[in-house]
Protein backbone atom coordinates (compact mmCIF):
# COMPACT_ATOMS: atom_id res chain seq x y z
CA UNK A 1 0.00 0.00 0.00
CA UNK A 2 1.55 3.11 -1.22
CA UNK A 3 1.50 5.64 1.70
CA UNK A 4 0.11 8.86 1.98
CA UNK A 5 2.02 11.79 3.52
CA UNK A 6 -0.58 14.26 4.32
CA UNK A 7 0.04 17.48 5.93
CA UNK A 8 -0.76 18.23 9.49
CA UNK A 9 -2.51 20.98 8.56
CA UNK A 10 -5.26 19.34 7.39
CA UNK A 11 -5.94 17.34 10.60
CA UNK A 12 -6.18 20.56 12.62
CA UNK A 13 -8.18 22.71 10.45
CA UNK A 14 -10.10 20.06 8.35
CA UNK A 15 -10.15 16.61 10.18
CA UNK A 16 -10.75 17.84 13.42
CA UNK A 17 -13.11 20.42 12.66
CA UNK A 18 -15.28 17.95 10.63
CA UNK A 19 -15.95 16.12 14.19
CA UNK A 20 -16.63 19.18 16.11
CA UNK A 21 -18.96 20.14 13.77
CA UNK A 22 -21.12 16.85 13.30
CA UNK A 23 -21.12 16.67 16.85
CA UNK A 24 -22.36 20.15 17.63
CA UNK A 25 -25.05 20.48 15.13
CA UNK A 26 -26.41 17.56 16.48
CA UNK A 27 -26.50 19.09 20.07
CA UNK A 28 -28.07 22.27 18.94
CA UNK A 29 -30.27 20.26 17.02
CA UNK A 30 -31.64 18.20 19.84
CA UNK A 31 -32.04 21.59 22.08
CA UNK A 32 -33.48 23.19 18.96
CA UNK A 33 -36.08 20.15 18.79
CA UNK A 34 -37.21 20.53 22.44
CA UNK A 35 -37.85 24.32 22.23
CA UNK A 36 -40.23 24.02 18.77
CA UNK A 37 -42.13 20.76 19.44
CA UNK A 38 -45.32 21.23 20.75
CA UNK A 39 -46.95 19.12 23.64
CA UNK A 40 -49.79 17.48 21.96
CA UNK A 41 -52.67 18.63 22.98
CA UNK A 42 -55.90 16.05 23.42
CA UNK A 43 -59.19 17.00 23.86
CA UNK A 44 -61.86 16.33 25.59
CA UNK A 45 -64.19 14.31 24.09
CA UNK A 46 -61.55 12.47 22.28
CA UNK A 47 -60.52 11.04 25.71
CA UNK A 48 -64.06 10.56 26.78
CA UNK A 49 -64.43 8.10 23.67
CA UNK A 50 -61.32 6.01 23.76
CA UNK A 51 -61.90 5.13 27.72
CA UNK A 52 -65.24 4.37 27.05
CA UNK A 53 -64.37 2.54 24.14
CA UNK A 54 -61.87 0.46 26.56
CA UNK A 55 -64.00 -0.13 28.76
CA UNK A 56 -66.81 -1.82 26.38
CA UNK A 57 -64.24 -3.59 25.38
CA UNK A 58 -63.52 -4.83 28.64
CA UNK A 59 -67.13 -5.46 29.29
CA UNK A 60 -67.34 -7.40 26.18
CA UNK A 61 -63.88 -9.91 27.57
CA UNK A 62 -64.87 -10.34 31.33
CA UNK A 63 -68.54 -9.39 31.04
CA UNK A 64 -68.66 -13.37 31.87
CA UNK A 65 -67.39 -12.70 35.74
CA UNK A 66 -69.99 -10.09 36.78
CA UNK A 67 -73.68 -11.00 37.40
CA UNK A 68 -76.37 -11.05 34.54
CA UNK A 69 -78.03 -8.13 35.84
CA UNK A 70 -74.65 -6.30 36.28
CA UNK A 71 -73.93 -6.88 32.61
CA UNK A 72 -77.33 -5.96 31.42
CA UNK A 73 -76.94 -2.44 32.94
CA UNK A 74 -73.79 -1.95 31.30
CA UNK A 75 -74.85 -3.38 28.23
CA UNK A 76 -77.90 -1.24 28.67
CA UNK A 77 -75.43 2.13 29.49
CA UNK A 78 -73.26 1.91 26.24
CA UNK A 79 -76.34 0.18 23.54
CA UNK A 80 -79.47 1.23 24.76
CA UNK A 81 -81.52 2.42 21.35
CA UNK A 82 -81.81 5.79 22.62
CA UNK A 83 -79.76 6.75 25.68
CA UNK A 84 -77.32 4.16 25.16
CA UNK A 85 -73.79 5.91 24.62
CA UNK A 86 -72.89 5.10 21.27
CA UNK A 87 -76.50 5.89 19.82
CA UNK A 88 -76.68 9.51 21.32
CA UNK A 89 -73.08 10.40 20.97
CA UNK A 90 -72.82 11.96 17.87
CA UNK A 91 -68.93 12.58 16.38
CA UNK A 92 -68.22 13.97 13.30
CA UNK A 93 -65.88 12.40 11.56
CA UNK A 94 -62.46 14.00 11.67
CA UNK A 95 -60.54 14.98 8.54
CA UNK A 96 -58.18 12.43 7.56
CA UNK A 97 -56.25 14.27 5.37
CA UNK A 98 -53.14 16.05 7.09
CA UNK A 99 -52.98 18.49 4.54
CA UNK A 100 -56.20 20.45 5.39
CA UNK A 101 -55.28 19.98 8.81
CA UNK A 102 -52.80 22.92 10.38
CA UNK A 103 -51.89 21.34 12.68
CA UNK A 104 -50.51 18.40 11.13
CA UNK A 105 -49.06 20.86 8.96
CA UNK A 106 -47.09 22.72 11.50
CA UNK A 107 -45.63 19.38 13.15
CA UNK A 108 -44.49 17.76 9.93
CA UNK A 109 -42.68 21.58 9.03
CA UNK A 110 -41.62 21.44 12.32
CA UNK A 111 -39.36 17.63 11.56
CA UNK A 112 -38.67 18.96 8.73
CA UNK A 113 -36.91 21.60 10.08
CA UNK A 114 -35.46 20.11 12.90
CA UNK A 115 -33.97 17.58 10.74
CA UNK A 116 -33.74 17.77 6.81
CA UNK A 117 -32.73 21.68 6.48
CA UNK A 118 -29.60 21.45 8.73
CA UNK A 119 -28.88 18.22 6.80
CA UNK A 120 -29.06 20.09 3.25
CA UNK A 121 -27.53 23.22 4.81
CA UNK A 122 -24.58 22.00 7.06
CA UNK A 123 -23.46 19.35 4.81
CA UNK A 124 -23.47 21.70 2.05
CA UNK A 125 -21.66 24.07 3.88
CA UNK A 126 -19.43 21.52 4.47
CA UNK A 127 -19.16 20.32 0.91
CA UNK A 128 -18.29 23.82 -0.01
CA UNK A 129 -15.88 24.70 2.75
CA UNK A 130 -13.78 21.85 3.41
CA UNK A 131 -14.49 20.27 -0.16
CA UNK A 132 -11.25 18.06 -2.23
CA UNK A 133 -9.67 16.81 1.08
CA UNK A 134 -7.74 13.49 1.84
CA UNK A 135 -8.95 13.58 5.42
CA UNK A 136 -8.14 10.36 6.61
CA UNK A 137 -7.44 6.54 6.37
CA UNK A 138 -9.70 3.80 7.76
CA UNK A 139 -7.36 1.11 9.51
CA UNK A 140 -8.89 -2.06 7.73
CA UNK A 141 -8.66 -2.54 4.14
CA UNK A 142 -11.63 -2.13 1.82
CA UNK A 143 -13.40 -3.30 -1.56
CA UNK A 144 -13.67 -1.09 -4.69
CA UNK A 145 -17.14 -0.98 -3.78
CA UNK A 146 -16.44 1.49 -1.41
CA UNK A 147 -14.80 3.77 -3.56
CA UNK A 148 -17.45 5.87 -4.29
CA UNK A 149 -18.71 5.94 -0.38
CA UNK A 150 -15.93 6.90 1.16
CA UNK A 151 -14.51 9.60 -1.35
CA UNK A 152 -17.47 11.48 -2.45
CA UNK A 153 -15.27 14.90 -3.88
CA UNK A 154 -12.09 13.07 -5.09
CA UNK A 155 -12.33 11.10 -8.24
CA UNK A 156 -8.98 9.92 -8.17
CA UNK A 157 -8.88 6.29 -9.61
CA UNK A 158 -5.35 4.93 -8.43
CA UNK A 159 -6.53 6.17 -4.60
CA UNK A 160 -6.66 3.32 -2.66
CA UNK A 161 -10.34 2.55 -1.13
CA UNK A 162 -9.47 2.84 2.43
CA UNK A 163 -8.86 6.51 2.15
CA UNK A 164 -11.51 8.99 3.31
CA UNK A 165 -12.62 12.30 2.00
CA UNK A 166 -13.37 15.14 4.00
CA UNK A 167 -17.12 15.03 2.66
CA UNK A 168 -17.43 10.99 3.62
CA UNK A 169 -15.79 11.57 6.63
CA UNK A 170 -18.89 13.91 7.42
CA UNK A 171 -21.37 11.88 6.61
CA UNK A 172 -19.41 9.04 8.77
CA UNK A 173 -19.62 10.67 11.38
CA UNK A 174 -23.37 11.91 11.32
CA UNK A 175 -24.32 8.32 11.68
CA UNK A 176 -21.50 6.72 13.75
CA UNK A 177 -22.42 9.46 16.35
CA UNK A 178 -25.65 8.36 16.64
CA UNK A 179 -25.03 6.50 19.54
CA UNK A 180 -22.89 8.98 21.42
CA UNK A 181 -25.68 11.33 21.28
CA UNK A 182 -28.19 8.64 23.02
CA UNK A 183 -24.74 8.90 25.74
CA UNK A 184 -24.43 12.93 26.14
CA UNK A 185 -27.82 14.12 25.38
CA UNK A 186 -29.86 11.48 27.43
CA UNK A 187 -32.37 8.15 25.74
CA UNK A 188 -35.11 9.65 23.21
CA UNK A 189 -33.45 12.76 22.08
CA UNK A 190 -33.79 14.50 18.89
CA UNK A 191 -30.23 14.30 17.11
CA UNK A 192 -30.37 10.10 17.22
CA UNK A 193 -33.38 9.75 15.57
CA UNK A 194 -32.96 11.34 12.53
CA UNK A 195 -34.29 10.15 9.27
CA UNK A 196 -31.78 10.50 6.21
CA UNK A 197 -34.77 9.84 3.36
CA UNK A 198 -36.13 13.61 3.13
CA UNK A 199 -38.46 12.07 0.96
CA UNK A 200 -39.89 9.61 2.80
CA UNK A 201 -40.23 12.15 5.47
CA UNK A 202 -42.63 14.69 4.13
CA UNK A 203 -44.98 11.25 3.61
CA UNK A 204 -45.29 10.12 6.71
CA UNK A 205 -43.69 9.53 9.90
CA UNK A 206 -43.06 12.78 11.47
CA UNK A 207 -46.49 14.13 12.00
CA UNK A 208 -48.28 11.93 14.86
CA UNK A 209 -50.72 9.49 13.79
CA UNK A 210 -54.01 10.64 12.99
CA UNK A 211 -56.71 9.96 15.95
CA UNK A 212 -59.13 6.82 14.78
CA UNK A 213 -62.54 8.09 13.45
CA UNK A 214 -64.63 7.71 16.27
CA UNK A 215 -67.95 7.20 14.41
CA UNK A 216 -67.00 4.22 12.96
CA UNK A 217 -65.38 2.91 16.21
CA UNK A 218 -68.78 3.60 17.96
CA UNK A 219 -70.50 1.58 15.24
CA UNK A 220 -68.15 -1.06 15.40
CA UNK A 221 -67.92 -1.81 19.29
CA UNK A 222 -71.49 -1.30 19.32
CA UNK A 223 -71.90 -4.10 16.33
CA UNK A 224 -69.47 -6.50 18.95
CA UNK A 225 -71.64 -5.43 21.46
CA UNK A 226 -74.71 -6.15 20.46
CA UNK A 227 -74.06 -10.06 19.54
CA UNK A 228 -72.30 -10.37 23.08
CA UNK A 229 -74.37 -12.17 25.24
CA UNK A 230 -74.02 -12.75 29.01
CA UNK A 231 -72.49 -16.22 29.58
CA UNK A 232 -72.20 -16.60 33.29
CA UNK A 233 -68.72 -17.95 33.93
CA UNK A 234 -69.59 -18.32 38.18
CA UNK A 235 -71.85 -20.70 37.74
CA UNK A 236 -71.02 -23.71 39.60
CA UNK A 237 -68.62 -21.69 41.55
CA UNK A 238 -69.51 -23.22 45.01
CA UNK A 239 -69.44 -26.67 43.53
CA UNK A 240 -65.57 -25.73 42.16
CA UNK A 241 -64.69 -24.02 45.39
CA UNK A 242 -65.87 -26.13 48.32
CA UNK A 243 -65.49 -29.51 46.78
CA UNK A 244 -68.61 -31.65 44.84
CA UNK A 245 -69.36 -33.23 48.44
CA UNK A 246 -70.03 -30.32 50.84
CA UNK A 247 -72.43 -28.91 48.28
CA UNK A 248 -74.28 -32.56 47.93
CA UNK A 249 -74.51 -33.08 51.24
CA UNK A 250 -76.34 -29.52 52.38
CA UNK A 251 -78.39 -30.13 49.80
CA UNK A 252 -79.29 -33.15 51.34
CA UNK A 253 -80.09 -31.61 54.46
CA UNK B 1 -45.58 -2.10 34.77
CA UNK B 2 -45.05 -6.01 35.06
CA UNK B 3 -44.21 -8.33 32.38
CA UNK B 4 -44.48 -12.42 33.07
CA UNK B 5 -42.52 -15.05 31.93
CA UNK B 6 -43.02 -18.89 32.27
CA UNK B 7 -39.50 -20.45 33.00
CA UNK B 8 -38.61 -24.33 32.11
CA UNK B 9 -40.40 -25.51 34.92
CA UNK B 10 -43.56 -23.55 34.60
CA UNK B 11 -42.98 -21.71 37.03
CA UNK B 12 -43.93 -17.98 36.83
CA UNK B 13 -42.26 -15.26 37.47
CA UNK B 14 -43.23 -11.51 37.14
CA UNK B 15 -40.98 -8.75 36.12
CA UNK B 16 -40.97 -5.39 37.10
CA UNK B 17 -40.88 -3.40 33.72
CA UNK B 18 -39.10 -0.13 35.37
CA UNK B 19 -36.17 -2.05 36.52
CA UNK B 20 -35.91 -4.05 33.64
CA UNK B 21 -35.51 -0.89 31.45
CA UNK B 22 -33.73 1.26 34.16
CA UNK B 23 -30.75 -1.97 34.14
CA UNK B 24 -30.70 -2.01 30.02
CA UNK B 25 -30.53 1.69 30.19
CA UNK B 26 -27.06 1.29 32.47
CA UNK B 27 -25.86 -1.08 30.00
CA UNK B 28 -26.60 0.51 27.26
CA UNK B 29 -25.07 3.18 28.74
CA UNK B 30 -21.73 1.13 29.37
CA UNK B 31 -21.46 -0.36 25.90
CA UNK B 32 -21.34 2.92 24.45
CA UNK B 33 -18.92 4.46 26.51
CA UNK B 34 -16.70 0.64 26.59
CA UNK B 35 -16.80 1.13 22.77
CA UNK B 36 -15.62 4.29 22.25
CA UNK B 37 -13.21 4.13 24.85
CA UNK B 38 -11.63 0.40 23.23
CA UNK B 39 -12.34 2.07 19.66
CA UNK B 40 -10.11 5.34 20.94
CA UNK B 41 -7.30 2.91 22.60
CA UNK B 42 -7.29 0.56 19.19
CA UNK B 43 -6.60 3.99 16.96
CA UNK B 44 -4.00 5.04 19.72
CA UNK B 45 -1.88 2.00 19.24
CA UNK B 46 -2.45 1.70 15.35
CA UNK B 47 -4.37 -1.44 15.26
CA UNK B 48 -4.76 -2.24 11.39
CA UNK B 49 -7.69 -4.92 9.91
CA UNK B 50 -8.49 -8.02 11.94
CA UNK B 51 -6.39 -7.14 14.61
CA UNK B 52 -8.21 -4.13 14.99
CA UNK B 53 -11.67 -6.18 15.21
CA UNK B 54 -10.51 -8.94 17.44
CA UNK B 55 -9.37 -6.06 19.83
CA UNK B 56 -12.96 -5.09 19.66
CA UNK B 57 -14.11 -8.89 20.36
CA UNK B 58 -11.87 -8.98 23.45
CA UNK B 59 -13.12 -5.03 24.49
CA UNK B 60 -16.70 -6.65 24.60
CA UNK B 61 -15.35 -9.52 26.39
CA UNK B 62 -14.06 -7.66 29.16
CA UNK B 63 -17.01 -5.03 29.45
CA UNK B 64 -19.35 -8.57 30.33
CA UNK B 65 -16.88 -9.72 32.79
CA UNK B 66 -17.21 -5.98 34.28
CA UNK B 67 -20.60 -6.33 33.96
CA UNK B 68 -21.01 -9.58 35.78
CA UNK B 69 -18.42 -8.18 38.19
CA UNK B 70 -20.77 -5.45 39.04
CA UNK B 71 -23.51 -7.63 39.51
CA UNK B 72 -21.73 -9.93 41.44
CA UNK B 73 -22.67 -13.78 42.06
CA UNK B 74 -26.07 -12.91 42.46
CA UNK B 75 -26.63 -11.67 38.60
CA UNK B 76 -30.27 -13.26 38.41
CA UNK B 77 -32.01 -11.04 40.41
CA UNK B 78 -30.85 -8.43 37.84
CA UNK B 79 -30.93 -10.21 34.18
CA UNK B 80 -32.95 -12.19 32.55
CA UNK B 81 -30.44 -13.94 30.50
CA UNK B 82 -26.38 -13.41 30.82
CA UNK B 83 -25.48 -14.43 27.61
CA UNK B 84 -27.81 -11.49 25.79
CA UNK B 85 -25.81 -9.05 28.13
CA UNK B 86 -22.95 -9.98 25.45
CA UNK B 87 -24.46 -10.46 22.53
CA UNK B 88 -27.28 -7.60 22.40
CA UNK B 89 -26.17 -4.44 20.64
CA UNK B 90 -23.30 -6.30 19.02
CA UNK B 91 -22.91 -4.43 15.67
CA UNK B 92 -24.72 -1.56 16.77
CA UNK B 93 -21.68 -1.14 19.16
CA UNK B 94 -19.62 -1.85 16.25
CA UNK B 95 -20.26 1.32 14.42
CA UNK B 96 -19.42 3.40 17.09
CA UNK B 97 -16.09 1.57 17.58
CA UNK B 98 -15.31 2.02 13.96
CA UNK B 99 -15.64 5.77 14.23
CA UNK B 100 -13.45 6.16 17.25
CA UNK B 101 -11.08 3.58 15.68
CA UNK B 102 -10.72 5.56 12.43
CA UNK B 103 -10.53 9.23 14.67
CA UNK B 104 -8.14 8.69 16.70
CA UNK B 105 -6.00 6.49 14.07
CA UNK B 106 -6.37 9.78 11.61
CA UNK B 107 -5.31 11.53 14.09
CA UNK B 108 -2.15 9.87 15.69
CA UNK B 109 -0.88 7.80 12.74
CA UNK B 110 -1.63 9.06 9.55
CA UNK B 111 -0.70 12.20 9.26
CA UNK C 1 -17.69 7.84 48.21
CA UNK C 2 -16.92 5.30 46.36
CA UNK C 3 -18.84 6.53 43.34
CA UNK C 4 -16.58 9.59 44.05
CA UNK C 5 -13.51 7.30 43.41
CA UNK C 6 -14.52 5.42 40.32
CA UNK C 7 -15.26 8.91 38.54
CA UNK C 8 -11.65 9.99 39.56
CA UNK C 9 -10.64 6.59 37.96
CA UNK C 10 -12.59 7.59 34.90
CA UNK C 11 -11.02 10.75 34.46
CA UNK C 12 -7.55 9.53 35.36
CA UNK C 13 -8.18 6.60 32.54
CA UNK C 14 -9.58 9.40 29.99
CA UNK C 15 -6.28 11.85 30.80
CA UNK C 16 -3.79 8.77 30.68
CA UNK C 17 -5.43 7.47 27.04
CA UNK C 18 -4.95 11.43 26.28
CA UNK C 19 -1.71 11.48 27.66
CA UNK C 20 -0.83 8.11 25.43
CA UNK C 21 -2.34 9.27 22.24
CA UNK C 22 -0.09 12.37 22.21
CA UNK C 23 3.00 10.12 23.38
CA UNK C 24 1.93 8.13 19.84
CA UNK C 25 1.75 10.94 17.90
CA UNK C 26 5.16 12.24 18.60
CA UNK C 27 6.56 8.72 18.42
CA UNK C 28 5.07 8.49 15.09
CA UNK C 29 6.32 11.66 13.89
CA UNK C 30 10.05 10.85 15.39
CA UNK C 31 9.80 7.61 13.33
CA UNK C 32 8.70 9.46 9.80
CA UNK C 33 11.90 12.29 10.80
CA UNK C 34 14.52 9.08 10.57
CA UNK C 35 12.69 8.17 7.98
CA UNK C 36 11.68 4.78 9.40
CA UNK C 37 8.28 4.21 8.24
CA UNK C 38 7.21 1.43 9.14
CA UNK C 39 8.19 0.92 13.10
CA UNK C 40 5.81 -0.24 15.46
CA UNK C 41 4.86 1.48 18.48
CA UNK C 42 7.08 0.57 21.45
CA UNK C 43 5.83 -1.48 24.42
CA UNK C 44 5.39 1.19 27.22
CA UNK C 45 3.11 3.38 24.97
CA UNK C 46 0.86 0.45 23.68
CA UNK C 47 0.68 -0.94 27.74
CA UNK C 48 -0.25 2.05 28.83
CA UNK C 49 -3.07 2.97 26.20
CA UNK C 50 -4.83 -1.05 27.68
CA UNK C 51 -4.09 -0.24 31.42
CA UNK C 52 -5.90 3.26 31.03
CA UNK C 53 -8.45 1.50 28.74
CA UNK C 54 -8.89 -1.01 31.54
CA UNK C 55 -8.92 1.52 34.63
CA UNK C 56 -11.63 3.64 32.50
CA UNK C 57 -13.65 1.04 32.14
CA UNK C 58 -13.70 -0.21 35.39
CA UNK C 59 -14.58 3.51 36.15
CA UNK C 60 -17.47 3.81 33.65
CA UNK C 61 -18.73 0.77 35.01
CA UNK C 62 -19.51 1.53 38.66
CA UNK C 63 -20.20 5.11 37.42
CA UNK C 64 -22.86 4.43 35.88
CA UNK C 65 -25.63 3.27 38.67
CA UNK C 66 -26.70 0.84 40.18
CA UNK C 67 -28.55 -2.07 39.00
CA UNK C 68 -32.34 -2.35 39.94
CA UNK C 69 -33.82 -6.04 41.28
CA UNK C 70 -36.25 -6.87 37.72
CA UNK C 71 -37.85 -9.27 40.48
CA UNK C 72 -41.12 -7.22 40.78
CA UNK C 73 -42.03 -8.47 44.28
CA UNK C 74 -38.86 -7.56 45.42
CA UNK C 75 -40.51 -4.48 45.98
CA UNK C 76 -43.37 -5.69 48.06
CA UNK C 77 -42.30 -7.89 50.29
CA UNK C 78 -40.31 -5.49 52.23
CA UNK C 79 -43.56 -3.10 53.03
CA UNK C 80 -45.43 -4.26 55.78
CA UNK C 81 -49.02 -5.05 56.96
CA UNK C 82 -49.23 -1.75 58.12
CA UNK C 83 -48.49 0.19 54.83
CA UNK C 84 -50.31 -2.34 53.19
CA UNK C 85 -53.62 -2.00 54.87
CA UNK C 86 -53.27 1.75 55.25
CA UNK C 87 -55.66 3.02 52.59
CA UNK C 88 -56.37 7.12 53.10
CA UNK C 89 -59.67 6.80 51.23
CA UNK C 90 -61.25 4.77 53.37
CA UNK C 91 -60.17 7.01 56.56
CA UNK C 92 -63.57 7.97 58.20
CA UNK C 93 -63.42 10.76 60.35
CA UNK C 94 -67.37 11.30 60.99
CA UNK C 95 -68.54 8.17 63.76
CA UNK C 96 -69.81 8.15 66.80
CA UNK C 97 -66.95 8.69 69.02
CA UNK C 98 -67.49 12.44 68.13
CA UNK C 99 -70.69 12.00 71.00
CA UNK C 100 -67.54 11.99 73.46
CA UNK C 101 -66.20 15.00 72.78
CA UNK C 102 -66.76 17.85 75.88
CA UNK C 103 -68.11 20.22 72.73
CA UNK C 104 -70.23 18.16 71.42
CA UNK C 105 -73.28 19.97 70.25
CA UNK C 106 -75.26 18.12 67.94
CA UNK C 107 -77.82 16.28 69.23
CA UNK C 108 -80.60 14.15 67.27
CA UNK C 109 -81.44 16.99 65.05
CA UNK C 110 -78.16 16.96 63.93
Amino acid sequence: MAELLLDPQIRLWVFLPIVVISFLVGVVRHYVSLLIVSQKKSEITQVQDNQVLIRARMLRENGKYISKQGFYIRKHFFNHEETGYFKSQKRTTQPQNPMTDPTLMTEMLKGNITNVLPMIVIGGWINWMFSGFVTTKVPFPLTLRFKPMLQRGIELVSLDASWVSSASWYFLNIFGLRNVYSLVLGENNAAAEQDFAPGMMQLGGVGPTPPIDPKMAFKAEWEALEICHHDWALANVECDILGNQVVESSIQN
Amino acid sequence: MVKTKISKSGEITAYSEVAFRNNNALIEFCRTSACALSGCTAGIMGLTGLQGFAFYFCAVLGLWCLLLLKAGPSWEKYFVNRIHLLTNGFFGGLFTYVLFWTFLFGMVHVY
Amino acid sequence: MSRNLYRNLTILGLLSLFHTAYSAAKHRSYLRLKEQENGTLPLDIILQAVISLIIAMIGIVNTSGEFKEISATKNLERKSWETLRNVPSFYVFNHRGKALSPFYEGGISN
